[in-house]
């Protein structure tokens, strides 16, 4: 039933098998229509509200959460419908968890929990040094066997990819497969793009968009949160992740 | 009074109005008789003829009072003049001077069945419900086409009968949705000196030219054709239009009935059947005279003058020479039962001639053919498929069955809005550069659900585009035909300016959904600019929409091929709304 041609997106195929040329078969862009360019246009007008941009980023976010899950594996199984007919269906496996990046990967949570609503999500925090720009891991909590796990990673703006390939390397010494990983993200630059599947290149990307302007205010905007606050909230969860580890070890 | 007053209007027609709160009968059944009596008190205040300057009262329209009732609800309160005044007693106490000033005489009505004892039949009401039992039926053929009403026209002198013999039709055809329609509501609007002539009664409501046959031949043009119309309601005392106008959609068969409605040819010409009442000068003049002197408390000389120098003239000059026109003339009006059953034979032989079976037909054409490129199919992906695998599934539990078809809703919405027109725009963004984007062409866009199990999409819609008006349409399969009938609708006023979701949760023959979108057009909704959306859909569905309606988008998730002799889709989902709902009638879990 779904293999009917009908008219969908165009230009998508075309767009997709170029995408694949330069980055690999690894890296999928949402595919893109007039309402998802809409979705981006608003999250980069700087005229946007923030009670629009927040909204609007909502149902980006889920449109690629969705299509992130998408990329997990499926296996086949026949259901019996109410009509007493059988259906040729599909099940998720079990095992999945999902690992956001502090902060701004933390607005992808919600779009997480709207899809699976018991999904395990463990949490990174990474800091760029403010002189080196160099990223350094702060703070990291997953689930235990995360080794056995796809790891859906949820990370929404992408400039340099430094801070989503520190966290990568955090899950690999989590002994996370890299193949078990599927990175979930909004706006990508084609430098982070390419440092990244160079880095994993068995690694799962997502994304909306590659664009050379990443649209750095997504996680200010999202929050609302000025830089002080957010310093301080760092501070916080780094004093708590040290207290942790006092009590562990 | 007031506040009452707004709770009548709406349900009366085929309203539109968006907002208002869902139909209440036993208040409105309450009110009606109220508003009955305002009106039979006006009639008695000042009649024909009469000098009363207040509400110079046209001498042609007279006798019965017609009231109006909610034909969505598929039930009819008609009365008569007789029941109308035993009512009246009981009612007037609570009504008194707060009444407004402003007469209304509400002759236009829609009408659904018309007897009292049918009425009460299609409608179980408990303590906290109101159940409906007869909704209407399809008023278009498989092509979606419209088949036209039947439009009986009657026409005779003031006082012949003319609304006890369309009454009594109405009656004996045990039709719903019946609409009458009167030309009373088609007075023109006075300018200054006519106006004053009309206070000192010198004005002739009988002439032609006091008539406005323009907007006539277009409203009923329109309503011929099925569309809504807005019919004016005329205020006799100011001689003006009300700001307000009733609303009149969906008639199988339309009454049109006035003193002359064979005047205009083109009116003439629209008539399926013209009925004029001969009744006897004699008995006309005796009635009015029983009427105003007995009922009315007028002088014997007013009467007399007024139908001397108006009513008698305009009869002679223009209204017994329509007689030529009449395919069947009813002497003595209402008291002739020959002659009506007759013309409800006819009428009867017309309809069935016009033919309205449709289900079956729709379940089984279209077998084989490729399909039309009007449907959206959403990208057939594993997702897609395991969410279709939850929720048809009959073990998944109905918390589980309910959040997978919101997700799998979510993305069926989010796909039909990418189909609405954009455009390009170029933004600025905060990092300081121009961006190339697309904006939506048009914020216009309204939802509208197909009870009950469209219903279950609406969530999403508000999910997705901030502050969307909601119209809802309310159809049910008759049980015994196995045809849609429809019971209830609620639109958006200026809906013929909007992009408009149409949301079913499943499509199996289509024959719901085809009578929603017949809904939308003849409520001037444009072809492209209707989105029918749905989760699942049946091949043969999607061709008889498509078929009927090709410029309207079709958005499913997933087609299914076959349908059930119970019209299920195969695999398909079940009853979609029970499982949503909970309202399964076995009980298979918790």
């Amino acid at each position: 039933m779904g293999s009917t041609e009908v008219t969908s997106v165009p230009k998508k195929s075309s767009e997709n098998n170029d995408i694949a040329d330069i980055y690999g078969p690894n890296l999928k862009i949402l595919p893109c229509n007039n309402q998802v360019k809409e979705l981006q246009t608003i999250l980069r007008d700087k005229n946007t509200t923030r009670s629009d941009f927040k909204f609007y980023a909502d149902r980006l976010i889920r449109l690629v959460i969705e299509e992130s899950l998408n990329q997990l594996p499926f296996s086949k199984c026949v259901v019996t419908t109410p009509t007493g007919a059988k259906y040729n269906g599909l099940k998720y496996q079990k095992g999945n968890c999902g690992v956001s990046i502090v902060r701004s990967g933390e607005a992808m949570e919600q779009g997480l929990r709207d899809c699976c609503r018991s999904i395990r999500i463990g949490k990174i925090l990474v800091e760029s040094d403010a002189d080196t720009h160099e990223a350094k891991v702060v703070y990291a909590k997953f689930p235990d066997d995360i080794s056995e796990r796809k790891v859906l990673l949820m990370y929404p703006i992408m400039s340099t990819g430094n801070t989503v390939i520190k966290a990568i390397a955090v899950l690999k010494e989590h002994n996370v497969l890299e193949e078990n990983i599927i990175l979930s993200n909004l706006f990508c630059t084609p430098i982070a793009a390419k440092s990244l599947v160079t880095a994993f290149p068995q690694m799962k990307i997502l994304t909306s968009e590659i664009h050379s302007i990443a649209p750095n205010h997504f996680g200010q905007k999202y929050f609302e949160c000025n830089v002080g606050a957010s310093i301080y909230w760092n501070l916080n969860i780094l004093f708590f992740n040290l207290y942790i580890n006092h009590i562990v070890y | 009074m007031a506040a009452k007053m707004q709770h009548f209007d709406p349900p009366s027609s085929a309203s539109s109005e968006s907002d208002d709160a869902e139909v209440c009968l036993d208040e409105k059944e309450i009110f009606l008789a109220d508003e009955l009596c305002e009106d039979a008190e006006h009639y008695r205040r000042s009649d024909i003829g009469t000098p009363t300057p207040q509400s110079p009262r046209p001498p042609s329209t007279e006798s019965v009072i017609w009231s109006t009732c909610v034909w969505q609800a598929g039930c009819t309160w008609f009365t008569e003049v007789e029941s109308l005044c035993h009512l009246k007693k009981t009612v007037r106490i609570s009504k008194s001077s707060q009444r407004s000033p402003r007469s209304r005489r509400q002759r236009t009505t829609s009408l659904s069945q018309s007897s009292k004892k049918t009425s009460a039949e299609s409608i179980l009401r408990s303590k906290t419900r109101t159940i409906y039992t007869a909704g209407r039926p399809p008023w278009y053929n498989s092509a979606g086409q419209q088949v036209e009403p039947f439009v009986i026209g009657i026409c005779g002198g003031s006082a012949s009968g003319k609304t006890t013999v369309a009454t009594k039709i109405i009656e004996s055809l045990d039709v719903p949705w019946v609409t009458l329609l009167s030309m009373d509501s088609f007075y023109k609007v006075l300018n200054e000196k006519q106006h004053e002539m009309a206070a000192r009664n010198e004005y002739n409501f009988d002439h032609p030219d006091a008539f406005d046959f323009e907007l006539l031949k277009t409203t009923l043009q329109r309503l011929k054709e099925g569309r809504m119309v807005e019919v004016p309601i005329y205020n006799f005392v100011t001689h003006r239009r009300e700001s307000r106008t009733k609303t009149m959609y969906g008639a199988n068969v339309i009454i049109f009935e006035g003193i002359l409605t064979f005047y205009n040819v083109d009116v003439l010409k629209m008539c399926d059947m013209k009925v004029f009442v001969d009744t006897d000068a004699d008995v006309r003049l005796a009635r009015r005279l029983r009427r105003d002197i007995s009922q009315r408390g007028r002088d014997l000389e007013g009467v007399l003058k007024q139908y001397s120098t108006m009513v008698q003239p305009a009869f002679y000059y223009y209204i017994a020479p329509l007689m030529v026109h009449a395919d069947i003339i009813v002497p003595r009006g209402g008291d002739n039962e020959v002659a009506i059953e007759l013309i409800v034979q006819h009428v009867h032989t017309q309809l069935q001639l016009r033919g309205f079976k449709l289900r079956e037909k729709l379940a089984h054409s279209y077998i084989g053919q490729p399909l039309p490129s009007s449907l959206y199919l959403l990208p057939d992906t594993p997702q897609i498929k395991g969410l279709h695998t939850f929720i048809r599934n009959k073990e998944t539990y109905r918390d589980e069955f309910i959040f997978y078809s919101k997700r799998l809703i979510r993305l069926v919405i989010e796909y039909a809005l990418s189909l609405l027109p954009f455009e390009d725009v170029i933004v600025e963004t905060p990092q300081g550069v121009l961006y190339q984007g697309k904006r939506a062409a048009t914020d216009k866009i309204c939802g509208v659900s197909i009870l009950r199990a469209g219903e279950t999409m609406e969530q999403a819609v508000r999910d997705v585009c901030k502050d969307i008006r909601i119209g809802k349409i309310l159809i049910q399969t008759n049980q015994q035909t196995g045809e849609p009938e429809l019971y209830y609708l609620r639109l958006p006023k200026d809906i013929k300016d909007y992009k408009v979701i149409l949301m079913d949760a499943t499509v199996a023959t289509g024959a719901a959904a085809i009578m929603a979108i017949r809904v939308l057009l003849d409520h001037d909704v444009a072809e492209e600019n209707v989105l029918l959306v749905s989760l699942l859909m049946a091949e043969s569905g999607v061709h008889s929409i498509a078929y009927a309606f090709p410029r309207v988008k079709i958005v499913t998730s997933a087609l299914d091929p076959v349908i059930n002799e119970k019209f299920y889709v195969l695999p398909g989902i079940g009853n979609f709304g029970d499982r949503y709902f909970g309202t399964e009638p076995s009980s298979i879990e918790d």
